[in-house]
């Protein structure tokens, strides 16, 4: 799922300042499931706004952002005001400010990463969607996401009981991963040397899945 | 021969390397460089030059190789992955090696988080090892990575890479170390080594894979200044060890005669180094203190340095 | 808990085409082989037609007459039963899940729903 955490107040008041009426838009799609963008957050984020005295809020909450039909909700609601503030990931706000090019369109979240569920309010980054999953011959724990390097051929000289050096409380990935593969008696999976990546997230990305290809011509 | 550089003369004739450490300055004095190279003259088969150490901005390590190359010695150029991708790493090989540059060390290095940039961001494009394949690859075969076009010019490299024994997990460091030789590296410069008995167990293991053979092994030291130094280096280096006696060692010396000690230690550690096994010299990281290389040379018996011709 | 019925009203009286595509429903089940939710636990109230029929369809028959607990109970169908895939089929063009969403986005309105911060239903109701 795609993590997000709220931005700071004051970067928030700046963006809508001067705007006489705001309507605050909550996803609740990934962002309500990390608690930072749905409806419950959108009630708070307006408490929040209201000392903000003489602009007019207002809160909606669709299923996601990133599906057009659902942000259409907003097209008999929007007029009237001067902004909006969108609580989704960075895929939904441009999805809403797409819909609505005449509309300031204001990102209320930061969008951090791809991540699991550790436990409720913890997450984890797990994923850096580089486009070519390398977790078969890593155990199953990503080096582009959870080595601070993200090198291929790890680790580095930087483990110190199996930390990494950017952070003693980080483990480092490449240690496990040499644990974990050790464990399955596959350590030959990391003693070849894995050839320089062919990145193929450096261009804009689109999709059209297999099979899909014909309906999307027509 | 596959550069002609004076540190792979060296190494192949047999004799115990010496190479030595050079930071550039935080500034574009060259009169800084020639200062520092001027304490080393005489006592080292070739300077490393670092790049960017601790992920701090200072003069680039090529233009320092090239200066230090026209004051007549034989540069290391290291190279981190961390500040270039691979079109600008490949691209200031080439710019290297038509400046006369013949030794290339190959790095991640550190995090750019330590240093006074932290907020950069890190490139990585590649790490350590596919940068070694990629100078076998422009050396031997005169290609650029996932290219088949010939490129011109006699591209001589001595490809150095670094080893970090005791660096966790430690029984998977000689086959990493393994790895870089697979990829191609001519010499390896160690993380400086203070615990002679647990690098002993890694070279035994390094001389079981036979690695020695296929690759010369420089064993780092660095010279310890203070009681305090050897209490960070062992704490807060990742890869460094140092034992509890030298530790004490430090701490006994007399008031201002800690450097003294640091240097005597160090002399005794190369003196056991050159015992072990597969290691062909020593590489001598004095962190902002270029003066010690010449006493420490000296006091091993390792000066003076040989003239290889040819 | 109080909710407001003229709002829902007005709500449902914007989509007054799911109303007439519900009353269709000829409850053939063709759409639950389209439902991994269905596939998986072959429970009959995991149904996409079961769902809509079951939320939005109740929501249109006696709006009058909801109360919070209606909604509450709606709760636990349409969102602890579906993720909003959207891939539900029905062969005579129903769309399914808009009907599921918008009987979602109706009890939003009224202050009912998923609240994350107690972990995801799904796994609790286990």
């Amino acid at each position: 799922m795609v993590i997000a955490r709220i931005k700071p107040i004051e970067e928030i008041l700046g963006f809508i300042s001067g705007k006489k009426s705001v309507l605050v838009v909550g996803c609740a799609g990934c962002t309500a499931v990390c608690l930072a963008g749905g409806q419950r957050e959108v009630d708070s984020l307006i408490v929040d706004l209201k000392d903000n005295k003489g602009v007019i809020f207002d809160g909606y909450t669709m299923e996601r952002q990133c599906e057009m039909e659902f942000v259409a909700e907003l097209d008999h609601l929007i007029d009237g005001f001067q902004a909006v503030l969108s609580m989704a990931c960075g895929a939904g706000v441009q999805f809403v400010a797409e819909r609505f090019p005449g509309m300031p369109v204001f990102p209320a979240l930061d969008t951090v990463f791809v991540g699991a569920n550790r436990e409720v309010g913890q997450y984890q980054e797990n994923c850096r969607c580089c486009g070519d999953c390398q977790l078969a011959y890593t155990g199953g724990i990503c080096p582009v996401a959870l080595c601070a390097k993200g090198i291929y051929n790890g680790p580095c000289g930087g483990s110190r009981n199996g930390k990494c050096e950017v952070d003693e409380k980080t483990a480092c990935a490449w240690c496990q991963i040499y644990e974990r593969l050790k464990d399955q008696g596959r350590l030959d999976q990391i003693m070849n040397i894995k050839k320089p990546m062919k990145w193929k997230n450096q261009t804009q990305g689109t999709l059209v899945q297999r099979g899909y290809e014909k309906f999307q011509q027509d | 021969m596959k550069s002609g550089s004076n540190l792979e003369k060296v190494l192949n004739s047999g004799k115990f390397a010496v190479t030595a450490e050079l930071g550039p300055p935080k500034g574009a004095d060259p009169g800084v460089i020639k200062a520092k190279a001027g304490l080393l003259k005489g006592f080292v088969d070739s300077v490393n030059i670092t790049d960017n150490q601790t992920a701090v901005v200072r003069m680039s390590s090529l233009s320092a190789c090239a200066l230090v190359s026209a004051g007549g010695f034989d540069p290391v150029m290291q190279m981190v992955t961390r500040d270039r991708n691979r079109i600008a790493l490949q691209s200031d090989v080439l710019g290297a090696v038509s400046l006369g540059i013949k030794n290339i060390l190959c790095l991640s290095g550190d995090h750019q988080c330590f240093g006074n940039q932290p907020y950069s961001k890190g490139v990585y494009d590649i790490d350590s090892i596919q940068l070694i394949s990629t100078l076998k690859r422009m050396r031997d075969e005169k290609k650029l990575l996932d290219s088949d076009d010939t490129l011109t010019g006699d591209i001589g490299i001595f490809i150095g890479a670094a080893s970090t024994p005791f660096s966790e997990p430690v029984e998977y460091r000689p086959l990493r170390l393994k790895k870089k030789i697979d990829a191609g590296a001519d010499f390896i410069q160690t993380q400086c080594i203070y615990d002679i008995e647990l690098f002993k167990k890694f070279m035994e293991r390094v001389v079981d894979l036979g690695l020695h053979e296929k690759c010369h092994i420089l064993a780092g030291v660095t010279p310890l200044k203070s009681a305090r130094m050897a209490v960070y280096m062992n704490t807060r280096v990742p890869g460094v060890i140092v034992p509890e006696k030298l530790i004490s060692r430090m701490e006994g010396a007399r008031k201002g005669k800690g450097s003294e000690e640091g240097i005597a230690i160090c002399c005794e550690l190369i003196e056991e180094l050159r015992q072990i096994d597969g290691v062909r010299g020593v590489h001598i990281m004095a962190i902002e203190w270029e003066q010690a290389v010449g006493d420490i040379v000296k006091k091993t018996g390792l000066f003076p340095r040989p003239k290889i011709r040819g | 808990m109080n909710i407001d019925t003229k709002k829902i009203k007005s709500m449902l009286d914007r989509k007054g085409r799911m109303k007439i595509f519900l009353s269709v429903c000829a409850s053939c089940g063709a759409c639950a082989d389209s439902c991994f939710y269905y596939r998986n636990s072959g429970d009959p109230e995991s149904t996409p037609s079961y769902k809509a029929l079951n939320s939005l369809g109740i929501m249109f028959r006696k709006w009058k007459k909801l109360d919070y607990d209606d909604l509450t109970a709606m709760k636990k169908l349409i969102w602890g039963k579906c993720v909003m895939c959207r891939r539900c089929y029905c062969p005579l063009g129903i769309d399914i899940s808009s009907a599921i969403s918008w009987a979602r986005t109706i009890c939003r309105a009224n202050g009912v729903y998923e609240d994350f911060s107690e972990g995801p239903s799904g796994i609790k109701d286990k």
